[in-house]
């Protein structure tokens, strides 16, 4: 099912409602850890539990991430944003009221780029606020079960406008928008362990006509599920058009099992939140020093950096890619770069071999052994020709297991390369004196055979023999 | 001698401590003014040095006190125990003073004649046939009857004040914010306070000041600055021909003619916003009930079916076998009040009004240093509503919801006995001028202290 089938015909328009964990200590309106992944109902108090009397205290890291997402969106930022109660009930909701924000949110009228088949697109951010998450319910044969753990976790939501135009793209946006709170550091952005998530709006209309009927989509626990739904819904949609059935405004779920989205209620059903000013917290106005805090927050984002990083070590859009998907990596290779080094052969490593290292041992690069000094001294080893490519690759493993300078191992272990010719020959002719039988079938014309008496000579001398010096002395001594 | 000084060893003298429970067992059995009580053993009790040092005091039942129970005179937390204390109490323990009880309460708060307690029938201590005003009505009555010095309340709309005038007392309801709310179960958060019933204005203050401080867990509490204590002008409130029923009127003209003998300078003053006082306060204390109440849904604690099919039926069926009439109705009238397109009409204009109130009151102060109103327009009636329909009750709350719209202090002091039955009269200052409130009271105070019911005995005290 493509893209462009739907799109020739009609045009799409997707809007996201984005839900992403901040990375607090303590939860949003009260001191438990923020750690919802702990043993059911051990992160509790009588605030998130929602217990008779108890009032909400604002979480000062929370509403700084809050602005601080709010800015590198390009929002303009609210000088006296407050908090109110969305009144709905849910079982595992402790008050049956969300506090959340409405009439004056940290952040309004906001917007993003990011890249889409090699262009920059402009997504409109209608606003970004902060509330609170609510348990979780465990269904246990007849039984339910609640886990409040996670209830009052500090939530930011960020609207889009509907700007999005199928679900291709909007895959594309979601994971530019989860590298960009990465970079900022205000949530791990794992959409299947639930710290983001992503429901979706989307109508079609024919091109020109606007908006069409908007369904809304939820349940969609990977960018991966967000583009199949969405394109789903968009095929759904236009084959009703087709067919002249009228859409109806509704909430649809993705399943994922059957790869199609299930009506789960319609408008006349959808809760009246009747939003009121929360009476428990005064507004809150951040003063010039809590700006200025939020400023300081600010980093380069992923798109900048990304093409800074090809501009300036002239490496290719896909090498680019690779490397500032996550911040601490650009951040190193950066470091590498900065003590002298070859940008292709630092991708190269990076995209191979180091990575093959750290997937082993599963750590990130920032805390692995592999510092960019070290990393630098390798490459500074192979390119003055200390050291093979394949030594070197040993010499990897080997800081990664020892946790040590690589000029330290290539020296304890004498690794370094041999590259004085008699020293070759020496070795050539012991192996050459072992194996008469080949010697004698090579100089008869089976070359193929001399591949055999380099491989001897290679495990000969622990494979440091310089090869281009091998293959020559060789060919010399056997003619 | 201070008259709470009498207080501190009821408790801590074998000898006094065992007539103290039997006076308050004997008067409890007549007015019903605690949900639940327990003096703790003379042994127990550790010396201390604190200028409340072992009086006992009694908090109303919607106030967390552990180690007790927080029905809130409901049936939904009618075996729901506390599991924390709340500031206001932390405050005061940490004086030495002791929590002997619990008091009843109208459910929730909702109410003006403790009769909608759902738990316990409150008299009123100067004729067991009458109500003892509400919702702190336990609270009240137990400090009329002498069980204890002085009790903890809640004011949300004159839930202090009414009652306190309503049993000859002290009701004081603090500036909003200067007194934490942590702890207190909420029923209107923008309009309600912690609040004090006390025999005496001595007793009143030492209270109000123990209990008040900024509080890192309500983040509503405000810095305690006050105002000049003096007061030279008195604001009188006009009051309509015929508002008043007759024992009222008459004891207000009683507290005007004491003031003017006192050498005040009084001057009769008009709140024109005040018609509309009534509904505004209405709608701003049910919207915040309407969601206040959504928690009790029979989920985490408190009363709910054995065996539910669903969330919702669970919910449905705790909330409708656990909630009172009257406290249902105000949700429901909450809910109205708060639907999408209807807030500009209710919501929004009630905050509306409530800011023209407010300008008013400090137009009115800038001339007045206090203002005398009536507190209720009647004196205590009869359990029931043959006198005061459920309406008109709310009706009668125009005096003293005023303060609560505005966030001034106000405080009920008693005025006369009228036909045996106790009338109070209001003071309001404006926000931290509760010093201004205990001068007037102070000078009325030598006029005419706090009435005793029959029955009333300070013999086992020190
Ligand atoms: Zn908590």
């Amino acid at each position: 099912m493509s893209d462009t089938m739907v799109n020739d015909k009609y045009e799409t328009f997707v809007g996201l409602e984005i839900h992403i964990h901040l990375l607090t200590e303590s939860k949003m309106f009260c001191g438990c850890k923020a750690n919802y992944g702990d043993e059911p109902n051990t992160n509790v108090c009588p605030v998130c539990l929602g217990y008779p009397g108890v009032l909400p205290t604002v979480n000062q890291k929370a509403m700084k991430m809050g602005y601080t997402v709010a800015r590198a969106l390009n929002c303009r930022l609210s000088r006296k944003t407050y908090f109110e109660r969305k009144n709905y009930f849910y079982p595992d909701m402790p008050k049956n009221y969300q506090i959340s924000q409405f009439q004056e949110p940290v952040g309004v009228e906001g917007f993003m780029e990011f890249e889409y088949n090699d262009e920059i697109k402009k997504i409109r951010i209608h606003d970004v606020h902060l509330e609170e998450d609510a348990g979780k319910m465990i269904h246990a044969g007849d039984m339910s079960l609640q886990d409040f753990n996670r209830a009052g976790y500090p939530l930011l939501e960020i609207v889009t406008e509907p700007d999005l135009k199928s679900g291709e793209e909007t895959e594309a946006f979601l994971r530019a928008f989860r590298r960009m709170v990465r970079y900022l550091g205000v949530c791990d952005g794992n959409m299947d362990e639930g710290s983001m998530k992503c429901d979706a709006n989307i109508s079609i209309n024919t091109p020109g006509a606007g908006l069409g009927t908007k369904v809304e989509l939820k349940n969609m626990n990977s960018p991966r599920f967000v583009r199949r739904g969405l394109q789903y819904e968009a095929q759904r949609q236009a084959k009703a058009l087709d067919e002249g059935v009228k859409l109806i405004q509704e909430t649809r779920l993705w399943n994922e099992n059957r790869d199609i989205t299930e009506s789960m209620r319609t408008k006349e059903m959808a809760n009246d939140y009747r939003y009121f000013p929360e009476p428990d917290m005064p507004p809150f106005c951040p003063d010039d020093s809590f700006m200025a805090d939020v400023e300081k927050e600010q980093v380069e984002l992923p798109l900048a950096r990304k093409h800074k990083i090809m501009r300036k070590y002239g490496i290719s859009s896909e090498q680019a890619e690779f490397i500032h998907d996550e911040k601490v990596n650009a951040d190193y290779f950066e470091q590498v770069m900065a003590l002298g080094a070859d940008a292709q052969a630092v991708y190269t490593w990076l995209s191979s071999d180091v990575q093959k290292e750290l997937n082993l041992l599963n750590m990130t690069l920032t805390e692995s052994p592999l510092s960019p000094e070290r990393f630098s001294e390798l490459l500074k080893l192979m390119d003055d020709g200390k050291i093979s490519g394949k030594i070197a690759k040993q010499v990897l493993i080997d800081v990664f297991e020892e946790d040590r300078d690589p000029s330290a191992i290539v020296e304890e272990k004498g690794l370094s390369q041999i590259s004085d010719p008699q020293a070759i020959g020496a070795v050539i002719e012991k192996v050459m004196a072992a194996n008469e039988e080949v010697v004698k079938a090579i100089r008869e014309g089976e070359q193929k055979q001399k591949g055999f008496l380099v491989g001897q000579i290679m495990k000969e001398t622990g494979g440091r023999a310089a090869p281009a010096l091998v293959q020559k002395i060789l060919s010399e001594k056997l003619r | 001698m201070k008259d709470i000084d009498g207080w501190k060893s009821v408790l801590t003298d074998q000898d006094r401590a065992k007539k103290y429970r039997e006076y308050v067992t004997g008067w409890e059995k007549k007015i019903g003014s605690l949900l639940e009580w327990k003096l703790p053993e003379a042994g127990k009790i550790k010396s201390s040095e604190g200028i409340l040092a072992s009086v006992p005091f009694a908090v109303k039942d919607n106030i967390a006190v552990e180690g007790f129970k927080l029905t809130c005179g409901s049936k939904i937390l009618e075996y729901v125990k506390a599991p924390y204390t709340a500031t206001g109490v932390a405050n005061l323990q940490k004086t030495g003073a002791l929590v002997m009880g619990k008091a009843n309460l109208d459910e929730f708060g909702m109410g003006s004649s403790t009769d909608n307690s759902a738990l316990q029938k409150t008299n009123n201590p100067y004729d067991t046939s009458r109500v003892a005003g509400g919702s702190s009505g336990g609270s009240a009555a137990a400090v009329a009857a002498g069980i204890v010095p002085f009790a903890l309340g809640t004011d949300t709309g004159g839930s202090v004040r009414q009652p306190a005038g309503f049993c000859g007392v002290y009701g004081l309801k603090p500036t909003y914010g200067v007194v934490s709310r942590y702890g207190l179960t909420a029923y209107a958060s923008s309009l309600e306070v912690c609040g004090v019933c006390a025999r005496t204005v001595d007793t009143t203050r030492t209270v109000f000041h123990a209990i008040r401080g900024m509080d890192g867990m309500d983040q509503t509490t405000i810095d305690y600055d006050p105002v000049s204590p003096e007061v030279k002008t008195v604001g009188v409130l006009k009051v309509e021909e015929g508002s008043l029923s007759e024992e009222v009127a008459a004891s207000y003209r009683v507290s005007k003619d004491r003031l003017n003998k006192l050498g005040y300078a009084v001057k009769e003053i008009e709140i024109p916003a005040m018609e509309y006082v009534v509904p505004a306060y209405y709608t701003i204390a049910t919207a915040e009930a309407s969601a206040n109440l959504a928690r009790f849904n029979g989920m985490r604690y408190g009363l709910s079916p054995i065996f539910a099919e669903s969330p919702d039926d669970l919910m449905r069926y705790s909330r409708n076998m656990g909630f009172g009439e009257e406290v249902k109705t105000r949700i429901l009238l909450g809910t109205f009040v708060l639907r999408s397109g209807f807030q500009d009409q209710y919501y929004v204009r009630a905050q509306k009004i409530r800011t023209l109130i407010r300008q008013e009151l400090d137009e009115i102060f800038t001339d007045c240093d206090v203002i005398m109103l009536p507190v209720f327009p009647t004196a205590p009636f009869h359990h029931g509503q043959s006198e005061l329909t459920s309406f008109q009750q709310k009706q009668a709350d125009v005096y003293t919801c005023l303060a609560n719209m505005t966030g001034s202090p106000g405080l009920a002091v008693p005025s006369t006995l009228e036909k045996g039955l106790p009338v109070g009269v209001q003071f309001m200052a404006p926000p931290c001028g509760e010093e201004r409130l205990f001068t007037v009271a102070e000078a009325l105070e030598k006029e005419f202290p706090a009435p005793r019911p029959a029955g009333y005995s300070e013999e086992w005290r020190a």
